[in-house]
């Protein structure tokens, strides 16, 4: 009967293959010793599954049962406690959590418990050690198990260890899987933390609750006021000496040998987490396979996800969390892209958008992931667990699930994939320099006319293939079809490279408006990828025409506003082709960028001719630069304003700071135009923004500021403007040289504002 | 997108709302002023500005308020201004607007007020 009940993590739970967590640990020992002064604090640990929660609060237990006896009474009884979805009814609950506290209880005390499962005899043996207060309890239980009164048993039940204590001992709680109180069947959510509540604030119980649903468990807690009381510990991955150190005890037991080196690459590849580590070593066993290097590795990975231990762990969770084939299917495949794929998503518009589904049915999805603990979710931010054996997963449950693809078919690809995965990143250098390249370009096209050819793969290589340069420039130049190219205010790369906050993961985007007219109808977006893989695959565009489309959709713009172009070095497959041409993406050859180059009188730029950064900022650090040309017309430094917008939405600015550094903008630009030398001027601008402030430099071509000089009009404002702008911006200085004068503003991010963001009113 | 900058509706007992559209540059700004200027015929003209659909205003614009708040001075009228967003609010404070005319949430507000005034 025991093991029939949630002892499964407690019976497996292996001491000797235990490493790391050493700070986790201290901590916790800390939080459960304080209980015996009445300061003790209560922690919820939080993670992705299987990452070792159940095992830190086993480990816990056997920490504190090892304690020296020497310190005075009372001293802490560890109960380890296990929440299963089978359990789901208060009743049973109830019952079990009774058979299980006075089962540990006399373990703790040094009594053999009754073999057999049985809380009347339990009861007795407490009794016998003068616990008569057990019978009350017990007799209460039957009581409200009769009247089926769940809740008044559920009461009775998480009350009793609170009675035991005396002077000896004081129970230290181990609740494991708490996520599943929230499912009790006619139980409102959050009513076990409504009976410990006056426990928990009295600090003499410790209580360490693991669950991989913080958002359920933290939303309970902030019911009933608890949350102050509690500390968050996220639980993730193993240090990676810590995981390659695991190894040895798995790989003695079984007799694998496994060179020093692979250890480190094996632990990474399982996300240093144990007990992935612990279920490969089982795969190696089981079937006696000999590791002597990475491809051996590799295959071996690969079998364990297609057909191995990996496999089946996952298979077996998506089907317990997802029971509807449909609605699994479905998640599987969002999930692969998210993860496998990389594709960026973090809010919840963009999560139904991509799962293709209503935001009832999508949400029922998401919120199965989240009681597993896969995403975490906030009200309008989501993140994903990234796990790299889940991905692999996912790459094979859809292959094999959209594609038919047979085990070994996936398992070669998977294998091909991470072997040459080391590449990819080699050839980061060259997307840049190729971005950088379309990026100066882009500068310089405004309101070009240029032959349509040139953004077309197929028909340029169905005109032109094998034949000669002079051939293709007389061709292009006599074939009817042209593009008109908008002006372009504004061009930027770096979105792959920063991460951060970004969604949209270009390797380049611009902003630019139709025949020069600077007008909202006019706006059109330029989304670019480039591609340096050897071919042009379906999975690259299919994941850029995904995010194209999360843009439009965020952007609200419709199908004429954005336009989509992919560059790429290698060859592309006719289907893929014709299917960039379904989306009504832009396909462009190198050989084609090289025509266009041509055009605008460009050779490809030498790498390195771009503005280094300055030394002394990390790479990681590197402040995301964008810059604009206004040409001076009434009603431009709008089209600034709007690009001061974007770029602060990347640093998730609040919306007071975000309109206090357009309008310093606005005036900047309105001085730039009033003192700009000429009409057929421009004016420069800058935009720099690092996490801790954003820069914006603001340059015309004039001669400096006059303002005895100016005339009626605009002395009646001049005061005004730079008044406004030095009472909205934290820092500003005027520079003024032979290239004309130049407004640097400085506004600090980190600050507070003060005020909050919490106008209502939105003025996009 | 609608096509005004500026309109006005009359609220009766003399007062006027004058209702200001987008961006209150330059351009706006002088249809503001021109506005004002034939609501100015009446005598003790009280006028509430109504911000609710400007989005926002530039150092030119606030001239133009100032030039407002002048022209109703000398005619011994009252003005108010309602509806501003936050950043609106700001400016004027910045430039000391604020402190020769009273703001109101909502339109409602600056007419009962006025009404009160009577």
């Amino acid at each position: 009967m025991r093991l029939l009940w949630s002892q499964g993590a407690e019976f497996s739970f292996r001491p000797g293959e235990f490493f790391g967590r050493e700070e986790e640990l201290t901590s916790l020992l800390r939080v459960c010793l304080e209980g015996k002064s009445g300061i003790g604090a209560s922690v919820l640990l939080y993670g992705p599954p299987n990452i070792g929660k159940s095992s830190l609060l086993l480990k816990l237990k056997s920490e504190l049962k090892l304690l020296p006896e020497s310190a005075a009474p009372p001293s802490p009884f560890a109960f380890y406690y296990s929440f299963s979805n089978i359990l789901s009814h208060p009743l049973a609950l109830s019952q079990h959590f009774l058979q299980e506290y006075l089962w540990q209880l006399l373990a703790f005390l040094g009594e053999s418990p009754p073999a057999a499962f049985d809380l009347d005899a339990l009861c007795e043996s407490l009794t016998a050690r003068g616990h008569t207060e057990c019978r009350d309890f017990l007799s209460a239980h039957r009581r409200y198990s009769e009247k089926g009164d769940g809740l008044s048993a559920l009461a009775n039940a998480f009350s009793f260890p609170f009675a035991t204590g005396g002077d000896l001992l004081y129970p230290v709680f181990l609740f494991d899987d708490f996520q599943y109180t929230i499912k009790l069947q006619n139980i409102p959510e959050g009513a076990i933390f409504s009976i410990l509540r006056p426990y928990i604030k009295s600090g003499h119980f410790p209580m360490i609750v693991s669950g991989s649903s913080p958002g359920h468990v933290t939303s309970s807690l902030k019911r009933e006021g608890l949350y102050g009381s509690f500390q968050l510990l996220e639980v993730g991955g193993l240090s990676p000496d810590d995981s390659v150190r695991a190894w040895a005890p798995l790989f003695e037991r079984r007799k694998i040998r496994m060179p020093e080196h692979l250890m480190v690459r094996a632990a990474a590849r399982l996300g240093h987490v144990p007990i992935y580590q612990r279920m490969f070593a089982e795969e190696v066993s089981f079937r006696n396979a000999q590791i002597e290097d990475e491809v051996a590795f590799e295959n071996l990975f690969a079998f364990s996800i297609t057909e191995g231990k990996l496999n089946r762990y996952w298979r077996e969770f998506f089907e317990n969390a997802i029971p509807d084939r449909v609605n699994r299917a479905r998640a599987i495949k969002f999930l692969k892209r998210v993860m496998f794929d990389q594709f960026p998503i973090d809010t919840f518009e963009g999560a139904f958008s991509l799962l293709g589904t209503t935001p009832e049915e999508g949400g029922e999805i998401l919120s199965a992931l989240e009681f597993k603990g896969l995403l975490k979710s906030d009200f309008e931010h989501i993140e994903f667990i990234r796990d790299p054996v889940l991905s692999d997963f996912l790459f094979w449950a859809f292959e094999r699930g959209v594609l038919g693809k047979n085990t070994s078919q996936v398992a070669a690809s998977i294998v091909q994939a991470k072997i040459s995965g080391s590449l990819v990143e080699g050839d980061r250098e060259a997307q840049e320099e190729s971005a950088e390249v379309a990026k100066e370009m882009m500068r310089r096209w405004d309101c070009r006319e240029v032959p349509a050819l040139l953004f077309d793969f197929g028909k340029f290589q169905e005109r032109f293939r094998e034949k000669g340069l002079l051939e293709i420039v007389i061709g292009l130049e006599e074939d009817a079809g042209k593009v008109r190219l908008p002006k372009i205010s504004s061009v930027s790369t770096g979105y792959r490279t920063l991460r951060g906050g970004s969604r949209f993961d270009f390797d380049l985007v611009a902003y630019g408006f139709q025949d020069g007219d600077f007008s909202e109808e006019n706006l059109v977006i330029w989304a670019v990828d480039v591609n340096t893989e050897k071919t042009l695959k379906h999975a690259a565009v299919e994941h850029f025409e995904n995010r194209c489309r999360l843009l439009s959709l965020d952007k609200g713009l419709n199908p004429d506003q954005l336009r989509k172009w992919i560059l790429f070095d290698g060859a592309a497959d006719p289907v893929i082709v014709e299917l960039s041409d379904r989306y009504g993406i832009y396909l462009t050859h190198r050989t084609q960028m090289r025509f266009f180059l041509n055009l605008f009188g460009m050779q490809e730029l030498e790498k390195g001719k771009e503005e280094k950064p300055p030394p002394e900022t990390r790479a990681d650090e590197k402040p995301l630069e964008f810059e604009l040309v206004l040409p001076i017309k009434a009603d431009t430094e709008i089209v600034a304003a709007r690009v001061a917008e974007e770029v602060a939405a990347y640093a998730a600015v609040d919306k007071d700071t975000v309109d206090q550094i357009k309008m310093a903008i606005i005036e900047a630009c309105i001085n730039a135009f009033e003192h700009s030398g000429s009409e057929a001027g421009k004016v420069r601008l800058r935009y720099i923004l690092s996490p801790e402030r954003i820069e914006l430099f603001v340059q015309d071509e004039g001669k400096g500021f006059r303002p005895s000089s100016a005339g009626d009009e605009s002395k009646r404002n001049r005061g005004w403007g730079l008044k406004l702008i030095s009472e909205l911006v934290d820092d500003v200085d005027i520079t003024t040289g032979e290239q004309g004068t130049t407004v640097r503003m400085v506004k600090n991010l980190r600050h507070g504002t003060g005020e909050g963001s919490t106008t209502p009113d939105d003025e996009g | 997108m609608s096509d005004w900058t500026v309109k006005t509706r009359e609220a009766g007992e003399g007062t006027s709302v004058v209702y200001v559209n987008g961006y209150l540059n330059s351009r706006t700004g002088k249809e503001l002023e021109r506005v004002i200027h034939d609501v100015l015929d009446a005598e003790r003209p009280r006028v509430v500005l109504n911000f609710e659909r400007t989005r926002l205003i530039n150092s030119i614009g606030i001239s133009s308020i100032i030039g407002v708040v002048e022209r109703m001075t000398e005619r011994q009228g009252t003005l108010a201004f309602c509806s501003l967003n936050r950043i609106n609010q700001e400016l004027l404070r910045i430039t000391g607007v604020s402190r020769y005319v009273r703001a109101f949430d909502s339109e409602e507000e600056a007419l009962s007020y006025f009404a009160q005034s009577v």
